[in-house]
């Protein structure tokens, strides 16, 4: 078996397919072995996506981290269990695909709040890998919305507001953009502006609403990537070993690193693969549990952890969550698409930094009414009626930014996963100020169902939790402030990179893949210019 | 528990079988059972006033979704000869349109417990599952008309119409048509 190769890649995500498609077609001889810890689930399976029909049965979701396999510690429960795919192709095995780009304030967060991290590169650095990564995972968005500038339009036009979305666009409109106290820069009133959410999805995509498990591959999946540079004749030093956790990266140097230790886990062996470069693209849970157990003789306390940084200023969402209801619903409407379509921007802007932007957006499932479930419950047609026309509940979201923190941290735990990973522990605390802000937000969207003339039902901020994890290997302009530089390489290594959520050193108040992606474009950009290709 | 909820069929409804699909590997649908089986989902958009056709619109979806459950593991194919056993017992007992009425609403399994006697198998492995796939392939567009309002065009699992986005899919956003202008209207 081959254990000399050009690059090995830890992970098998988006990041991993990212970073070998680019590789891949710079040169095609280019040895390239991705090391995934997970199993390999297939994907567009008619029986599985009829289980998933008929059963509500998803293929992947026994991959996902049991509550035994991660615990937190703080004022606050961090959720890990349920989040996170273990498996070829990564989250993007089940991820909802919402594409946004980061703002150009959120690579100046320290700068403008004094709270946080400043990123090591602008906005104006990763504008035209964003545009690759918005071709690369076909995003479908507006090209009339000017949220944040933009130097190509979106690839594929966007989705269209729903009916049930209607409401909501109007409550919007009739209300100004509130500033709170501890909002920075308010500026001038303006109305909230209603956007179309930017989702990757090819022009193949049906609509089934099954996104969760698309049975004719409509949703970007990272797995038909590496599917299509396996089966493609040029690329014969590609090589993907599924069910091969990463335990330990070795270094023979303090600036060289030269290999990495994984268990097979169908025969139980211990292998060593070598590699000129090394990039680390598992995940901001992975990464810096994988550094940090890579202690050595010139790494006392793990790679790239000299100065106790790696695992710290874990940065999530909390998700803010307002319910209301109508007393009837005379169009018998119900969320017919399995993704939000309506979003706003309006507090997710500089302005509201300092008290935590938020990023607003209608539930992806309410309205609805489970009808199949009535017919199987035994209703009448007459009751479902009555239920289909009666009541009708809406649900607005929100993710909230929030600051990375020296004291929150990621760390292994004692024991491993049944994958062969260590066991996850993330400590986590929110200080009093922030959950003030956090129900402040909360009290905006309230203002925005009693707008709509619905009653409030539940209104709560949800814990934060591992979907959005960033910031664990940060990156920055020394290992005093970080683990990694602007180019995601570890300090004070030569050729040991990171390509994950984890080198993000804030998390804004979007979803993180579409920066990731276009961090990974950057990144073989950087290798290919530095010959290390 | 199913087995004391259990309160119409007979002899073969109420015989105790374990919760797991009964074992059927290798072995195939005829299509004698193939009909009888077609019966019972169609008995469904019949009980419920949501299908055009007598539902053959949906026939070849349905027979899709039949291939993909019998001919890969776990086979499907004990649990659907088991239906037709527990409807030609429903049908002697109670006719063919009772049959269904008792199997559709009255039929007392409990669609959270593990199935145990072969009533709850055909409920929970054949009819609660047909139900689902008869409204993701189309059943759900009879609701919204109601009251003048517009057809449903999309629902979870729903593969239909053009692969491009400009063409809407679902009912799309109408500024002259939601319900706060419905509910002013009014006033």
């Amino acid at each position: 078996m081959k254990n000399n190769f050009d690059f090995v890649i830890v992970g098998g995500g988006v990041a991993a397919a990212t970073i070998a498609k680019g590789l891949l077609e710079h040169r095609h001889d280019t040895s390239i072995l991705i090391l995934e810890a997970g199993p390999e689930i297939i994907a567009k399976d008619r029986r599985f996506w009829w289980d998933y029909i008929t059963r509500g049965e998803r293929p992947y979701t026994f991959t996902y981290d049991q509550k035994f396999e991660a615990d937190s510690t703080g004022n606050i429960d961090y959720q890990t269990d349920g989040v996170r795919v273990k498996a070829y192709g990564g989250s993007t095995m089940h991820w909802g695909a919402w594409s946004l780009r980061f703002r150009p304030e959120d690579f100046n967060l320290f700068t403008n709040t004094g709270e946080g991290a400043d990123w090591p590169i602008d906005y104006e650095d990763l504008e035209p890998y964003y545009n690759d990564a918005e071709a690369f995972l076909s995003v479908c968005g507006d090209d009339d919305a000017n949220w944040v500038p933009r130097s190509k339009p979106y690839p594929v036009p966007p989705f269209e507001w729903t009916a049930a979305d209607g409401q909501m666009i109007e409550a919007w409109e009739q209300l100004d953009v509130v500033y709170q106290d501890g909002d920075i820069d308010p500026g001038k009133k303006s109305k909230i502006k209603s956007g179309k959410m930017p989702i990757a999805r090819y022009r193949k995509c049906m609509t089934t609403g099954t996104c969760k498990y698309c049975p004719i591959g409509g949703r970007f999946n990272a797995q038909y990537v590496l599917d299509d540079l396996k089966n493609d004749p040029r690329f014969v030093n590609f090589e993907v070993r599924v069910n091969s956790p990463v335990h330990k990266v070795n270094a023979s140097s303090k600036s060289k690193i030269e290999s990495v230790t994984y268990t097979d886990n169908l025969t139980g062996k211990e292998n060593e693969v070598y590699g000129n470069t090394v990039i680390l693209a598992s995940g901001a849970y992975n990464v810096p549990k994988l550094l940090r157990a890579s202690k050595n003789e010139f790494w006392k306390d793990g790679i790239g952890n000299d100065t106790d940084l790696v695992g710290r200023y874990v940065v999530s969402h909390s998700m803010l969550n307002v319910v209301g209801k109508a007393k009837s619903n005379p169009n018998g409407w119900f969320q017919e698409y399995d993704f939000p379509t309506l979003m706003s921007h309006s507090y997710n802007t500089k302005e509201h930094q300092k008290k935590g932007k938020i990023f607003m957006f209608k539930n992806r499932t309410t309205p609805n009414v489970d009808i199949a479930q009535l017919m199987i419950d035994g209703k009448t047609r007459e009751e479902i009626d009555e239920i289909v026309y009666g009541e009708m509940t809406i649900n607005i979201q929100a993710f909230l930014e929030e600051k990375g923190k020296h004291s929150n941290r990621l760390e292994a735990r004692q024991g491993t996963d049944r994958f062969g990973l260590p066991q996850t522990t993330v400590h986590f605390s929110r200080t009093q100020e922030e959950m003030k802000n956090a129900n402040d937000r909360l009290r905006l969207l309230e203002q925005i169902i009693e707008k709509m003339g619905l009653e409030v039902t539940s209104s709560r901020v949800d814990k934060p939790g591992g979907h959005h994890t960033t910031g664990t290997a940060r990156m920055g302009t020394s290992s005093e402030n970080s683990v990694t530089d602007k180019f995601m390489r570890v300090h004070d290594t030569d050729n040991l990179y990171v390509c994950s959520n984890a080198a993000l050193p804030t998390g804004s108040a979007v979803n993180p893949t579409l920066t990731l992606t276009a961090m990974a474009f950057r990144l073989v950009n950087h290798l290919i210019e530095n010959n290390e290709h | 528990m199913n087995e004391e909820q259990t309160c119409i069929g007979g002899t073969v409804c109420n015989e105790k079988l374990p919760a797991n699909l009964i074992f059927a590997e290798g072995q195939d649908l005829t299509h004698k059972n193939k009909e009888a089986l077609w019966e019972i989902f169609e008995a469904i958009g019949t009980n419920w006033s949501n299908a055009i056709y007598d539902s053959n619109n949906q026939r070849s979806s349905w027979y899709e979704m039949l291939k993909a459950k019998t001919e890969n593991a776990p086979n499907y194919t004990g649990e659907y000869v088991n239906a037709i056993y527990v409807v030609n017992e429903l049908k002697a007992m109670y006719g063919v349109g009772g049959a269904y009425e008792k199997l559709f609403f009255e039929s007392g399994v409990n669609n959270d417990e593990p199935p145990i006697t072969r009533l709850a198998h055909c409920k929970i492995f054949v009819v609660n599952e047909f139900i689902r796939m008869q409204i993701t392939a189309g059943g759900f567009k009879s609701w919204g008309t109601k009251y003048g309002g517009e057809e449903a065009k999309n629902y979870h699992g729903f593969l239909g119409g053009t692969r491009y986005n400009r063409i809407s899919r679902v009912r799309a956003y109408d500024p002259n048509n939601t319900n706060l202008k419905n509910e002013s209207d009014e006033k």
